[in-house]
């Protein structure tokens, strides 16, 4: 088994198994371009250490995964599938790294990790209030209380009782 | 930025602060600050919204209050037109159409719009306040929704527009009750409810599809949570609040059409707790309509529940267990026993009598479930269709395997019989059933697939039985009357060979076959006639004998009624009046009720033939052929029920069919024809002349064999024309083979007969006429004295004193004569005169060779050119010109034994005058004839010198 070398932001090596890094189509595509097992390391400037070692990690226990149906959006609602429990556990780590995650799963394509991601930010905004939610996505309200207050009541119908 | 990190420690119940307010406050300020240095990492707006895709709606909802920019995600309308979609009520063509007459109205009704809106707002609400009262229910938000929205029906597109501030306003209105309250005050009692309509009333207009579903979900998902988290089925608000089973039924089915909507995390749990609540409801009420059935209550607790479970889903449970539990299903036995279908324990009869009634019986329960079926399911629920299946399968299905089983075990002709009569027991008990009201447009067409499927374990046994058992009995029949005449063979012989009643018998059958064939016969569908073959090489001699088709497949034309197509002329009528009477077999034997015409005239000609054919008897027999004949006709008339199922069955019983008629002709052609034919070619090849003593005075000398030949000819003719009769009646006017595929193997199998036959009758002839002129030669050998020709050679010269032709010559044209008469009337034209020419060629080759072992004498040379005119005369009534040149030729010839020994040099210039023989003798030969004059070796000197003297000078 071939061995590859990831190169984090913050210049760490990281040396894995080639199947393991290929569970991101960003790097899979690269070394197709490359064509053989490159010596040099291989830059990811986007994401540092610790979140490579996070998604590594992931790779790793999903290295034997079967890969995911071509046809993407034939049926959306059924590919929401739950989280899976290694996947919960994985994905209690803080909000940031959390995001961290997110982003360099989004970065190097790895459409199933970016799924759980989302679907984690997605439980953990469930029924939270507006101003939590704008905490957790960190992000600015724009809305006068007039107009904040129109939209509630607009939406009324959808609030549990 | 700073906004959002101050605004995150409030309390969220507090409302925002305004954001002036923040520049007040420096500790968060500073807070601000340090965040600044290593900021919180934000996600992109795409993934935000696939965030947005696993929240669940209230979610969701809340997420649009945050800002701008998630408000313009979670109200994007093709998430919710999808959400619609999901659920199956969102339809695309409405969409388009309500969107365009917005358009369309938009631009008139802009000015007036905000005017108009502030109106509506008032009546429609003054409007649901009324109905509301009037219906005496708890006013509920999506009450009012509801009446508004039937009261907005007709104004379509400016209340379109307005729709969505009615929403709005419609909520503000509300917001005072509380929402948990309305729960308990809803009573449903009726379809007035509007929650238990909810879902048929969604409208499909693009930007208005969260609307829409707004208003399914404020209706739907509160008793829907509560249903998939409830304990057990007792417990569902659902079931507490609507009595009626009908009712919960309608809402269970909502609901179940609403969770394909619901796409948040935790769905796939949801969805399969509703099902097994739908399926606990389901089965009770099952129970219940089982109930009914037991008590027989029809009209009552069945008619209910039947409907309750198609309010459901469709009922499918109800048609199920209705099927399923009908005592026919279970009392079989009492409609009848297979087994009483045999007549005894052992022997291989069957009576179908209790076959018939057992459908009787059973086509009468039928048809009284039919009643029942109308009375308990409303009419548009097919059960008839599922009903007649199991019927089909399980009751039918059940009778008639045994039976047929059995009976295949006993005998397989009973068998056969069996299972067509079984076939047309089946249709008609699927046409005597009577359609309930619910049943489709298809029905009988569905009836017959079921029937199909009844048989499908059945047709192929039977087609393969079909076709074994018709091979067999046909070569059991052919070996029989193989073996008979074998047997009989030391009889027959003599009589072959002895002639009696020959002759009468040669007439008498020539008569009765001029009259079938002259009558207006039949109706034969032609087969393409070919256009007479005159381009037939006439002047050929040699090996003419291939038959041409129109002489196979037309009749053979009369002499006398050349232009006379007996084809032409094809009334039915006829053919059954005037061919029927004289038929001795067509009453017992062929009488199949469906075609009395093509079977009673095959029979009529038959009969006539049969009864003159003795003579050919022993080769081969028409009857025979006939019996097979009705054979297949019997195998096809049963195989071909099946050719009526569409589909494979259908197309393999045609096959099989095709295969009978393959068979028949094989049997028929190559075994008994072919080795029929094959005998008698033999016996002309053996017939020796010399052996002949009986006719040998007779005036009339006939070459037996030949004649027999002729008639055996035409017989083969005949079974071929039978053939073709058969061929287009009984398979290509049944649809049972396209006749234009010339690579269906059936056609492929008739050509090849037609070709056998062709090919042996071209062999028979050929051998005939070696026989007969064999017979000339013997005729010339035996009868020709040497003194015809050279008188003077016994001593006194008593000249001839009547100078008519010898006997010799006189015979032999009698015997030739004799035979090509024979034919005459029983043979088609062009083979007749490619018999005559041949005969005629191979005659004049005869007379020259037995000239030339004469002696001729001048005396004797008036015999001679008196015995030639004989042969010419005869020829010349041939009317064959070719032939009359050649006759002609002999004439110049001879004369050059009448000339005077003295004239030698004219005798050589006749011999040199090639032109005066037309080429038909060269010199070499007329010299070779010269030199069979008596006086050749007193004159020879004189003739030599005067050629090639007379050639000396010239050179």
């Amino acid at each position: 088994m071939s061995q590859i070398t990831l190169l984090s932001s913050d210049n760490v090596e990281l040396k894995v198994d080639k199947e393991v890094a290929e569970r991101s189509i960003l790097i899979k595509n690269m070394l197709e371009d490359v064509g053989e097992t490159p010596d040099q390391a291989i830059p990811i400037p986007n994401v540092n250490e610790g979140v490579l070692r996070k998604v590594i990690e992931w790779c790793e226990h999903h290295r034997n995964d079967p890969p995911p149906p071509a046809d993407e959006d034939s049926d959306s609602r059924k590919k929401s599938t739950d989280i899976e429990e290694w996947d919960q556990k994985f994905m209690q780590v803080d909000q940031e790294m959390l995001f961290e995650i997110i982003l360099a799963a989004n970065y190097l394509d790895i459409k199933p990790l970016l799924d759980v991601g989302c679907k984690t930010v997605a439980n953990m905004i469930k029924g939270k209030s507006p101003e939590e939610i704008r905490k957790t996505f960190n992000i600015q309200n724009d809305f006068t209380p007039e107009e904040e207050d129109q939209i509630r009541r607009e939406n009324e119908w959808a609030e549990d009782r | 930025m700073d906004n959002n990190q101050r605004f995150s420690d409030r309390p969220t119940s507090l409302p925002p602060p305004f954001p002036g307010q923040s520049r007040m406050s420096v500790p968060v300020s500073l807070h601000s600050t340090r965040l600044v240095v290593r900021p919180l990492p934000t996600l992109p707006v795409e993934i935000i919204a696939t965030i947005l895709d696993y929240v669940p709606v209230s979610t969701l909802m809340r997420c649009a209050r945050a800002s701008r920019k998630l408000k313009e995600m979670a109200y994007d309308d093709s998430r919710w037109v999808n959400k619609l979609v999901a659920m199956g009520v969102w339809n695309e063509g409405e969409a388009r159409r309500r969107f365009e007459d917005a358009l369309k109205k938009k631009r008139l009704a802009q000015a007036k719009l905000a005017e108009e809106e502030r109106k509506r707002r008032a009546a429609s609400i003054g409007a649901s306040v009324e109905t509301r009262k009037s219906i005496g229910m708890g006013d509920t938000l999506f009450d009012v929704n509801e009446q508004e929205a039937k009261a907005n029906g007709s104004a379509a597109a400016v209340a379109k527009l307005a729709e969505d501030a009615e929403l709005m306003s419609l909520n503000t209105q509300s917001e005072p009750r509380a929402p948990v309250d309305e729960k308990p005050k809803l009573v449903g009692v009726d379809t007035s409810d509007p929650t238990l309509t909810v879902l048929s009333d969604v409208r499909s207009a693009r930007g208005f599809a969260r609307q829409e579903y707004g208003r399914v979900y404020a209706a739907l998902w509160p008793y829907y949570i509560d249903l998939v988290s409830a304990r057990n089925h007792a417990d569902p608000v659902v079931f507490r609040r609507y009595r009626n089973p009908e009712d919960q039924a309608v809402m269970l089915r909502q609901l179940g059409v609403f969770s394909e909507s619901d796409s948040s995390l935790g769905w796939s749990e949801r969805s399969s707790r509703l099902n097994s609540m739908s399926s606990i409801f389901e089965n009770a009420v099952l129970r219940e309509f089982e109930g009914g059935y037991e008590e027989s209550d029809y009209d009552g607790r069945m008619k209910r529940y039947a409907n309750v479970l198609i309010l459901l889903n469709g009922g499918q449970g109800a048609v199920d267990l209705f099927v399923a539990k009908h005592y026919l299903m279970f009392e079989r036995e009492r409609l009848g026993n297979p087994m009483d279908c045999f007549t005894n324990l052992h022997s291989a009869d069957l009576s179908m009598e209790p076959a018939r009634q057992f459908f009787t019986l059973l086509s009468e329960a039928v048809n009284e479930q039919s009643s029942i079926i109308d009375r308990i399911f409303p009419p548009h629920i097919d059960v008839m269709i599922p009903f007649l299946e199991r019927i089909g399968e399980d009751v039918i299905g059940e009778y008639i395997s045994p039976l047929l089983e059995e009976s295949h075990d006993r005998d397989i002709e009973s068998y056969l019989k069996c299972v067509t009569d079984i076939y047309f027991s089946v249709v008609q008990f699927s046409k005597s059933i009577h359609p309930a009201k619910g049943s489709e447009k298809t029905f009988t067409e569905d009836i017959t697939k079921i029937v199909v499927r009844i048989f499908e374990p059945h047709y192929d046994t039977y087609l393969q039985e079909e076709l074994d058992h018709f091979r067999r009995l046909c070569e059991e029949e052919v070996e029989s009357w193989e073996k008979k005449i074998t047997d009989e063979y030391t009889a027959t012989e003599s009589f072959y060979l002895s002639n009696i009643n020959r002759q009468a018998d040669k007439i008498d059958f020539l008569a009765s076959f001029k009259k079938v064939i002259l009558m207006p016969v039949n109706a034969i569908p032609l087969p393409p006639m070919k256009p007479i073959n005159l381009a037939f090489p006439l002047p050929l001699p040699m090996n003419p004998f291939m038959r041409p088709k129109p002489a196979v497949t037309a009749p053979p034309s009369i002499s006398d009624a050349p232009t006379d197509n007996p084809y032409e002329i094809t009334p039915d009528t006829q053919i059954n009046g005037g061919a029927a009477p004289p038929t001795p077999i067509s009453d017992g034997q062929m009488t199949p009720q469906q075609q009395p015409a093509p079977t009673t005239e095959l029979a009529a000609k038959a009969a006539i033939l049969n009864t003159r054919m003795e003579g050919i008897r022993t080769l081969f027999s028409i009857e025979l052929a006939l019996d097979l004949v009705h054979k297949a006709k019997a195998a096809l008339e049963r195989a071909g029920c099946f050719v009526r199922f569409k589909g494979r069955i259908g197309e393999e019983a045609k096959e099989q069919c095709e295969q009978i008629f393959i068979c028949l002709i094989n049997i028929l052609g190559q075994r008994h024809v072919k080795s029929g034919f094959d005998k008698a070619v033999t016996h002309l090849s053996q017939y020796n002349p010399r052996e002949l003593s009986t006719a040998e005075e007779d005036e009339q000398v006939i070459v037996k064999p030949l004649v027999q030949f002729m008639e055996l000819v035409n017989v083969g003719d005949l079974i071929q024309q039978m053939l073709d009769v058969f061929y287009e009646q009984e398979l290509v006017a049944h649809k049972l083979t396209d006749k234009n595929d010339f690579l269906n193997p059936a056609i492929k199998e008739k050509k090849r007969f037609e070709q056998m036959l062709d090919e042996r009758v071209a062999a028979g002839l050929n051998t005939g006429i070696d026989v007969l002129i064999k017979e000339v030669d013997y005729v010339f050998a035996k009868t020709q004295k040497p003194t015809d020709y050279n008188p003077g050679i016994v001593g006194d010269q008593n000249l001839p004193t009547d100078l008519g032709p010898s006997e010799a010559a006189r015979k032999v044209v009698s015997l030739v004569a004799s035979h090509t008469k024979l034919l005459v009337g029983s043979t088609d034209k062009n083979v007749l005169d490619v018999f005559n020419q041949e005969v005629g060629m191979r005659m004049w080759s005869s007379i020259c060779k037995h000239l030339k072992i004469q002696r001729i004498s001048i005396d004797g040379a008036i015999v001679l050119i008196s015995d030639i005119n004989h042969y010419t005369q005869f020829i010349v009534k041939l009317r064959n010109s070719g032939l009359t040149q050649y006759y002609n030729a002999l004439r110049e010839l001879v004369q050059i034994y009448l000339i005077d020994p003295q004239h030698a040099k004219q005798m050589a210039a006749v011999i040199a005058d090639g032109t005066r023989f037309k080429g038909i003798f060269t010199v070499e030969e007329v010299y070779e004839f010269v030199t069979r004059r008596s006086d050749w070796y007193q004159i020879k000197k004189d003739v030599e010198k005067a050629m090639y003297g007379f050639g000396c000078s010239v050179m």
